[in-house]
């Protein structure tokens, strides 16, 4: 025996000394008793189980969990753009033309008043008028205000919701909401959700890329794009548009690539024991996640250059290399969608249009967030479209919540600049591209955009309507969690098949 | 009051006479073999019990047939029929006791007017063609056709008929008067129920029938009966619409001078916005067996993306999104999958004219991606042979509009992209004529750059803030809640509560 063969030996006996440690008599009395009992529970249960066929919600395969999988229904949509104005955007301002203008400077009535709670209006509000123009736009002849005059030229390839509601008038519980499903921490985003049943086309790169601009993180912070209590591998990726795209993505000096994937492979040689072990399906999430970042070096960079896009691309977007900008991830997302990620999801902070000073006025500050939208968004529809990528690809544009066609008077003040505040009760969305109906708007609000006539939508409703298009139905796509299964619709949702093709 | 209460009861009770004497029948003839004697006692308590029960069952159905809601014919054959039932199980039980012979001829009537009651009380509460419908039932119900053109579409039968038909007809047509009423044609419409009109031309508001409809559901005048399909939002605006606009039961849709309001609505059933893109088939029809194992997986090995479209489906969607160094053989792995494989993604690989004799065979694609590969007007030939192709993405390849001539017999096809490739710019009439009922995506879509776009804003942006749409209207509008319906004049409710009404002159109060 040589000496090496000596050193083997004496290091397993140490490990399998280890292992019996672990095992102590309370063990033994706990696993037989729980075995068997497990064992028939686990029967019982199976043959009750009312997961039939197509409706069993995906098998999570721990060794490759980003693998690509079936949906359960021919999906209409294969990739989504999220676009989120963190904030909220002016309904008001923009799509929801209301005839709000002759109510212009008069008190708020008390009938809108009564039982209502406002984040920051106080008192009697005085009403205030569309700052913006309105104009009916297209062959559909759908109504957007002179902010957007890019936007305004597609609106026969859009559908814009009118009445979206939602029960929280902060930002932070308000995008967890829209993201998802519950106002409160620790649910999985809708990213992740699609990532999970879906998987992504591409193995070299993540399947849910999230992309911030706008100077911040949205208020609710990464919870966003968390994975709640789904692995955390479904989390999503933040790609930055300004330096290198995932900080630390290239190697440290003296390290080549060699050796890193000698390292990886080590590393992941211990974690594969590590699981033999323990069983724990998070350890083959690592794994994979180790995996996919050594395949992202190379990889990521890559789609995540904007220089090796022609000039008029570039001009169309209004994306300029090296800055960080929304322009630059709408670009971005485009190039990710193509090459086959599942989710994007991007957000634009600095939507919050209070008025307290002239960057948040929503006749100064609102004005240049459109201009740093409107050409990039509109791009982004023309491009995919020409590339054929609009049928298979839905986008999604809105906030967490609208605005108040009353003028914020903070402390019951009235403040220099014209501002609204948060209104919970209505706003406005549009979905476009992956089988949904161009040219039409659904829902309507009252004549001042106060509150919803027809057409309620809230943010289970527009989740239940991504799913649907990307093939799934809300109501069965679950997922097992402290006993009972998960939906991202929680009890909620119906599938807006108005606005569907 | 007291007997229509009892009469009530007669739904519950049909059962048991159907059930007991059935079960007294069977037991009847299995008495009569040696092995199953036994029974013989069990047919006399059968009989008794279901003979009782028949004859229940008749006071309680008459007393429920003097209610007058059903059609008067099929209640009397129902009526009739039931007594017969009663007399005859009567019969059958003194027989039966008597121990007779003729036993066996009055059990076998029984049974056969049971079936014959039994059906015809059937019919009056489902339909007549209840029992039908539930076979064909894929077949009718379809979605309600999509009208082509709105504006032209005569409101009453295109429109609100089928609405009534859907949603009312079951309960007010010729065979069943729920309350007396017909909504089967304009002029039971007109007459209304029992308890009268049920319609206010050009009166929404006071008519029966939208009341009846926007009552809150657990109210019990409401219509449709709660466990009923209940109408939808877009239903009732159209119902209201039409009995607002004069209740024509003849007139255009566009001689009616649609409101803002329903607008949208009606636009809504057309089947699609222009411009909007148009819903396809997404797979083939038939079915198909599930691919070999063996070829999906050699494709996954090459780092294919290979799987079904979806879970009850053995149809195949293929991506060759990753594969690196893409050859020629990789194609021919296609091959054992060619009947199921639907939609094909080669985009950025260089997929040449030689690969494409290859995919030719796969016949059952209908989504075919060649964007940014090498293929040229030689190889787009092949693609002749693909019958079912609806979309084809062609974006910076060199083909010509020759080369995409050559496809125009495939009648399936859609969508065609050739943004970026070779296509001149003067053949794009020629590719529509060609192509008459596909879209040809060229492409090149330009965003321009407004000064708007690279300069910001530091002082308030002067706005119009009059508008051009008429100022000062009067809509009616409805809220449906669970708690209460309420139709309020909308501008009433902004402008009581000492608010003040607006000047409706043209110099309204500018927020700038």
């Amino acid at each position: 025996m040589t000496q090496k063969e000596l050193h083997n030996e004496r290091l397993a006996a140490e490990a399998r000394q280890k292992e019996l440690q672990f095992c102590t008599r309370r063990h033994f009395l706990k696993e037989s008793a729980m075995g068997f009992g497990a064992l028939a529970l686990g029967s019982l249960l199976g043959s009750c189980g009312n997961n039939m066929g197509m409706t069993s919600p995906p098998a999570f395969d721990a060794a490759h969990p980003l693998a690509p999988r079936m949906p359960f229904f021919p999906a209409k949509a294969r990739s989504v753009i999220y676009l989120h104005m963190a904030g909220a955007p002016s309904q008001l301002e923009l799509f929801d033309y209301p005839e709000l203008a002759k109510l212009n400077g008069q008190d708020c009535p008390p009938s809108l008043l009564e039982g209502k709670k406002f984040a920051f209006i106080r008192g009697v509000p005085k009403m205030l008028g569309p700052q913006a123009n309105f104009k009916q736009h297209g062959n559909s002849g759908l109504w957007v205000s002179d902010y957007l005059p890019h936007f305004s030229s597609i609106v026969d390839d859009v559908s814009i919701i009118k009445s979206v509601t939602t029960d929280q008038f902060n930002h932070a519980p308000a995008q967890l909401l829209m993201h998802t499903g519950s106002a409160r921490l620790g649910r999985p985003s809708i990213g992740s959700w699609v990532t999970y049943g879906l998987g992504t086309e591409n193995q070299n790169l993540p399947g849910f890329v999230v992309l911030t601009s706008g100077g911040n993180n949205p208020d609710a912070g990464k919870s966003v794009w968390g994975s709640g209590f789904l692995p955390s591998v479904y989390q999503g990726v933040q790609c930055r548009s300004e330096g290198d795209p995932v900080l630390f993505i290239n190697d440290p000096k003296g390290i080549d690539r060699d050796l890193r994937k000698a390292s990886i492979d080590a590393i992941n040689k211990v974690n594969q024991e590590q699981y033999k072990e323990f069983n724990d399906p998070e350890i083959l999430s690592r794994i994979s996640q180790y995996e996919m970042a050594y395949k992202m070096q190379i990889s990521v960079p890559e789609v995540m250059n904007i220089n090796d896009e022609p000039e008029y691309i570039r001009e169309m977007y209004g994306a300029q290399p090296g800055k960080g900008s929304f322009a630059n991830n709408v670009l971005l997302a485009r190039k990710l969608v193509e090459k086959g990620v599942r989710f994007v999801q991007l957000f634009d902070w600095g939507w919050d249009s209070h008025g307290t000073g002239a960057d948040t006025a929503v006749d100064i500050g609102l004005v240049n967030k459109c201009r740093q939208v409107d050409k990039a968004m509109t791009a982004l529809i023309l491009d995919l479209k020409q590339r054929g990528l609009l049928d298979e690809t839905l986008v999604i544009w809105g906030g967490e919540f609208g605005r108040t066609p009353m003028q914020e008077n903070r402390d019951g003040k009235e403040m220099p600049f014209k501002g609204r505040d948060h209104h919970a009760e209505a706003f406005s969305m549009w979905m476009a591209g992956g089988g949904v109906k161009g040219g039409t708007t659904y829902g309507e609000t009252d004549e001042i955009g106060y509150s919803i006539t027809s057409g309620k939508t809230d943010a289970f409703d527009i989740q239940a309507t991504i799913l649907n298009q990307l093939g799934f139905d809300h109501e069965k796509f679950t997922y097992e969690f402290q006993g009972r299964p998960f939906r991202l619709t929680d009890v909620g949702g119906k599938v807006m098949t108005d606005i569907l093709v | 009051m007291l007997l229509t209460f009892l009469g009530r009861f007669h739904p519950v009770l049909v059962h048991l006479p159907i059930g007991i004497l059935l079960i007294a029948a069977v037991f009847y003839v299995l008495s009569l073999r040696e092995k199953y004697k036994a029974t013989q006692q069990a047919v006399s308590i059968a009989l008794l019990l279901g003979m009782l029960s028949a004859v229940a069952s008749c006071v309680t159905g008459y007393l429920l047939s003097i209610s007058g809601d059903y059609d008067t014919d099929m209640v009397s054959t129902h009526k009739w029929m039931g007594f017969a039932v009663a007399a005859v199980a009567i019969v059958a039980y003194f027989l039966h006791t008597r121990k007779s012979n003729a036993v066996k001829w009055v059990m076998g009537l029984m049974t056969m007017l049971l079936f014959i009651t039994g059906h015809s009380g059937g019919s009056l509460t489902h339909g007549a063609d209840y029992l039908t419908k539930s076979v064909s039932a894929t077949v009718e119900k379809k979605e309600r056709k999509p009208i082509a053109n709105v504006q032209e579409a005569v409101l009453y039968t295109d429109v609100v008929q089928p609405i009534l038909e859907e949603k009312c007809y079951s309960c007010h047509n010729a065979a069943k008067q729920k309350g007396g009423l017909r909504l089967d044609g304009a002029e039971w419409i007109g007459k209304g129920g029992k308890q009268g009109a049920v319609v206010v031309t050009g009166n929404a508001e006071e008519s029966e029938l939208i009341k009846r409809v926007l009552l809150p559901k657990q109210h019990e005048d409401h219509m449709p009966p709660k466990e009923k399909p209940q109408l939808t939002e877009k239903e009732v605006a159209l119902l209201h619409w039409w009995i607002n606009a004069g209740l024509s039961y003849d007139k255009k849709v566009k001689d009616l001078s649609p409101t803002e309001k329903i607008k949208p609505v009606l636009l809504s059933l057309q089947s699609a916005a222009p411009g909007a893109p148009k819903a396809k088939p997404q797979l083939p029809e038939d079915a198909v067996t599930k691919a070999d194992a063996g070829a999906v997986e050699k494709l996954s090995d090459r780092g294919v993306v290979v799987l079904p479209v979806a879970q009850n489906s053995h149809y195949l969607m293929a991506n060759f999104v990753t594969v690196q160094d893409l050859k020629a053989a990789d194609m021919e792995l296609l091959l054992p999958v060619k009947k199921q494989l639907v939609w094909l993604k080669l985009r950025n690989q260089p997929v040449n004219d030689a690969m494409l004799a290859t995919i030719a065979q796969c016949k059952t694609i209908t989504r075919l991606d060649l964007s940014n590969t090498k293929i040229t007007d030689e190889g787009l030939a092949q693609l002749k042979q693909l019958p079912n192709l609806q979309t084809l993405h062609l974006v910076g390849t060199p083909v010509t509009a020759k080369g995409l001539l050559q496809l125009k017999d495939i009648k399936t096809l859609q969508d065609v992209y050739i943004y970026q490739s070779a296509v001149d710019k003067n053949s794009y009439a020629t590719l529509k004529a060609a192509f008459p009922k596909a879209t040809i995506d060229t492409g090149g879509y330009n965003v321009p750059t407004l000064t708007g776009d690279t300069t910001e804003y530091t002082r308030p942006r002067k706005s119009r803030t009059g508008c051009s749409r008429n100022r000062f209207r009067v809509h009616i509008y409805f809220t449906v809640t669970p708690a209460a319906f309420s139709i309020r004049l909308c501008n009433s409710k902004f402008f009581t509560n000492g608010f003040k009404s607006p000047d409706p002159g043209p110099n309204m109060a500018s927020s700038t």
